[in-house]
């Protein structure tokens, strides 16, 4: 195990309107985001000396490498400055490559930029994922990612015998939630029934059940322990942070439930000596491009038991009122899901939410929140635990 | 490991495939504003930075060392410096070309940036690094708002 030579705080944190074709650039997108983000730590750029940059699939932008495109607009020019990727998981991913250069002793500060720009790709962002897929085994078969949701959310619904009405909720709630962050795309006040009458994609998702493709960036600040208290009173620590991949062949594992993200899950927790997660944990952002996704991921975070988050959402205790607030922010469904961008915007959630920061998103006696993500071939869970 | 001595991958069982993709790229905020003055008023706009005392071609519209936003606009030159150039026998495919084209930075006038694009009206024997060029734009009705909405940059 690596020494952890120094303690790790969050200090700022900035993010742009999450929309479908935005006119900004990525560059632009980033710096936006970026500049929010040192304006609300009272710093320069000069007095960053690292910068990590979470960006997604390169066939979204439409453009090669393009963290270096991106480099400028994320402050990065002239310092050190680095591509952690992960796929979808990326997002949870940046600030942990963050949380190293920092905690290695490496460097006192590091600015942790994501963005993706979704729109330029045609004729939809889905267009990117024709290639993900082995040549051989899945791409004969021209599948789309939203079918290969719908197999595991179903055999998730039937290992479990959760009534789609329960998954439906999660819409709702995020949806709603998502009418007090300012950034939101498809903020909605919507019924159970309004999920269960929308357009079936590929069964059991429809249309309600997915988040929109977006364009959009997110930044955080990270500072050491000595540097973070030069600038400010409330520092939001990283306490945790977990990272892991299961198998790609989905051939090989049960996908009723994402071992990759349990093992994240204790890595993280391990670290930031959290023994009974649903007692220790005062929120959590799983990520949810799907209804299905945040109810399966609040399971791999070992929120929930096995086939019970369904019951917990129906019972709202996931509500930002209930004993255990899942996505505050109002999460992909609600806010957007400009992919690597979204993942970070979980953890400026977190930041405002420990800050007491989140105005009307405000979770009461909010002391520590979990952010997650997760993607690459369906295989990849990223967590990280942030403290007040 | 295996090897077999096979110069032809088609030899082998395959599939062939391609990673298809269509892309609709904006300028953004900064590059629209300065391809469309190009387009419409054969203009070279740039955005300084007076923290910095650096003026930015192409314009962008926040300064990469200081990250301030970028809102003063001047007019550049349309003329400039060849900084450095080269002679391209060959196209990105590696076919040859019929003639070499001589392809160069140039770095704008009253600006600290440049322009990458293709010399003309020069040949290979006289184009020398430090030369004097202006840009030559297309007809009006033949420009697009993009970058070779300039046809060349020729000696002035």
């Amino acid at each position: 195990m690596m020494t952890i030579k120094k303690r790790v705080a969050v200090i700022g944190a900035g993010i742009t309107l999450f929309r479908r074709r935005l006119k900004e650039t990525g560059k632009e997108l980033s710096y936006h985001a970026s500049k929010m983000a040192l304006d609300s730590a009272e710093m320069n750029l000069s007095e960053i000396e690292s910068v990590v940059m979470g960006t997604a699939p390169d066939a979204f932008d439409g453009i090669h490498m393009k963290s270096e495109n991106l480099l400028d607009g994320a402050g990065g020019t002239g310092r050190p400055y680095m591509r952690p990727f992960v796929g979808g998981g990326t997002g949870v991913f940046s600030p942990i490559a963050g949380w190293w250069h920092v905690a290695s002793g490496l460097f006192d500060t590091c600015l942790v930029v994501a963005e993706e720009k979704m729109s330029p790709v045609q004729p939809h962002p889905q267009t990117a994922f024709r290639t993900i897929w082995d040549p051989f085994t899945t791409r004969p078969l021209h599948p789309n990612l939203v079918w290969i949701f719908a197999l595991e959310m179903n055999r998730y619904m039937t290992v479990h015998n959760i009534p789609k009405e329960h998954i439906a909720e999660v819409a709702v709630k995020n949806k709603g939630n998502a009418l007090d962050h300012p950034s939101a795309q498809l903020a909605a006040k919507i019924t159970v029934e309004d999920v269960m009458n929308s357009e079936t994609m590929v069964w059991p998702v429809q249309r309600l059940d997915i988040s929109p493709p977006s364009d959009g960036a997110a930044a955080l600040i990270l500072a050491s322990e000595e540097v973070a208290k030069k600038y400010t009173d409330s520092p939001v620590w990283i306490d945790g942070v977990g990272w892991s991949l299961d198998s790609s062949y989905w051939t090989n594992r049960d996908l009723y439930f994402p071992q990759y993200v349990a093992e994240a899950a204790k890595m993280a927790y391990k670290m930031a000596k959290i023994d009974d997660p649903p007692k220790e944990v005062s929120f959590a952002e799983p990520y949810d491009p799907f209804t299905y996704k945040e109810l399966h991921h609040m399971e791999g975070l070992l929120l929930a038991k096995k086939g019970e988050a369904p019951k917990l959402t129906a019972e709202g205790v996931t509500q930002r009122d209930g004993k255990l607030p899942i996505c505050p922010s109002g999460g992909l469904l609600g806010v957007g899901n400009p992919i690597a961008a979204a993942g970070l915007m979980k953890c400026c959630e977190a930041f405002w939410q420990l800050r007491n920061e989140a105005g009307k998103r405000q979770v009461d006696g909010a002391e520590t929140g979990v952010c997650q993500a997760w993607g690459d071939l369906m295989q990849v869970g990223t967590v990280t635990v942030f403290r007040r | 490991m295996s090897f077999d001595k096979n110069t032809n991958p088609l030899k082998l069982h395959h599939l062939v495939g391609d990673m298809e993709a269509d892309y609709i790229y904006t300028p953004g905020v900064a590059g629209d504003k300065f391809f469309k003055a190009l387009r419409d008023d054969e203009k070279f706009l740039a955005t300084h930075c007076e923290s910095c005392n650096h003026t930015y071609m192409p314009p962008r519209m926040y300064c990469e060392r200081c990250f301030s936003k970028l809102d003063k606009w001047v007019e550049a030159e349309s003329t400039g410096v060849v900084d450095t150039y080269s002679l391209a026998h060959e196209d990105r495919d590696g076919e040859k070309l019929a003639e070499p084209v001589i392809v160069a930075f140039i770095r704008i006038d009253k600006t600290d940036g440049g322009i990458i694009h293709q010399l003309g009206g020069v040949d290979h024997e006289s184009v020398k690094i430090g030369m004097k060029v202006k840009a030559v734009l297309k007809d009006k009705s033949k420009r697009t708002g993009g970058l070779n909405d300039i046809d060349h940059f020729a000696p002035a």
